[in-house]
């Protein structure tokens, strides 16, 4: 017979002191970047309510895992993973289809040499309203989109974009400039729309 | 440096990726070459511009409440 091993003993409950240590760094490294969390989670989901489920799943996850994050590294990269998983796995087939675009089709357009005579100095930005640029932000290709969002919107170099995303920085490179043309592009046609800016007969 | 190659740079350039060797090249060649210090310019004018529009929402004020709440709980 076999003697029974004997229980092992619970894990020691962390003590409410090592708790409030927890949070408060949580608060300090990881809260401070909500706003941006928020904003990426609005671009990827296009949907308020979304967004405010998919950064409270994201802070949960992160507080969980937050001893496996490395002090004084990149939280706001970091947490922005953390993120991207989640609306992937869980967002991303309930919101809208994920699309794959061929790149390459683009044609790369620049407003400046359209408009070098008209507004070179590009006053008819000045005339487009919030609404307009994130309506022509969230009609880009997710994958154009959230690159875009990374690096215009949240400043990130293409060191961290590109470990987000996990894509080579090449391919942050070059889908920052088809984003960026796409985005002038559209942002060019609805300021012609409107009548901002003449624009060349096409 | 060329126009052509000046151009290849562009957004390395406003986005800051380049060494600094290089960025020298090309802020030289857009003091020298007027077409291309434009054209950087409505470049530049354009990335500001997008992240001016883009930054003024932040996350719904009690969004923070509510997260350290929950963490309460863990
Ligand atoms: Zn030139």
């Amino acid at each position: 017979m076999t003697p029974p091993t004997p229980p092992t003993p619970p894990p020691p409950a962390p003590s409410p002191a090592a708790e409030a240590d927890k949070r408060a760094s949580f608060e300090r490294e990881a809260l401070v970047h909500l706003d941006s969390l928020y904003r990426v989670a609005l671009r990827l989901t296009g949907n308020p309510a979304e967004a405010d489920d998919l950064v409270q799943e994201t802070m949960l996850k992160a507080y969980r895992a937050w001893h496996q994050f490395e002090r004084g590294t990149n939280a706001k990269g970091w947490l922005l993973t953390i993120l991207r998983h989640a609306f992937i796995n869980e967002y991303r087939r309930r919101t809208r289809h994920p699309e794959t675009v061929d790149i390459d089709a683009i044609e790369p357009f620049s407003v400046f040499e359209e408009l070098q005579d008209e507004d070179p100095q590009g006053t008819f930005f000045d005339r487009i309203v919030d609404d307009e640029v994130l309506r022509a932000i969230d009609n880009l290709p997710e994958q154009f989109r959230e690159t875009v969002v990374l690096s215009d919107v949240e400043g990130m170099s293409y060191e961290d974009i590109a470990r987000v995303l996990e894509v080579p920085v090449g391919t942050v490179k070059s889908r920052l400039f088809r984003a960026r043309r796409l985005l002038q592009q559209k942002l060019y046609d609805y300021a012609v729309g409107m009548g901002y800016i003449k624009g060349s007969a096409k | 440096m060329n126009c052509r190659e000046c151009k290849e740079h562009l957004y390395e350039y406003l986005d800051r990726e380049l060494t600094p060797a290089v960025e020298q090249e090309i802020r030289q060649h857009l003091t020298d070459c007027p077409p291309c210090g434009e054209q950087f310019d409505f470049e530049k004018l354009f990335l500001g511009f997008l992240r001016a529009r883009c930054r003024a929402q932040g996350a719904p004020a009690d969004l923070k409440r509510r997260i350290l709440d929950e963490l309460l709980d863990e």
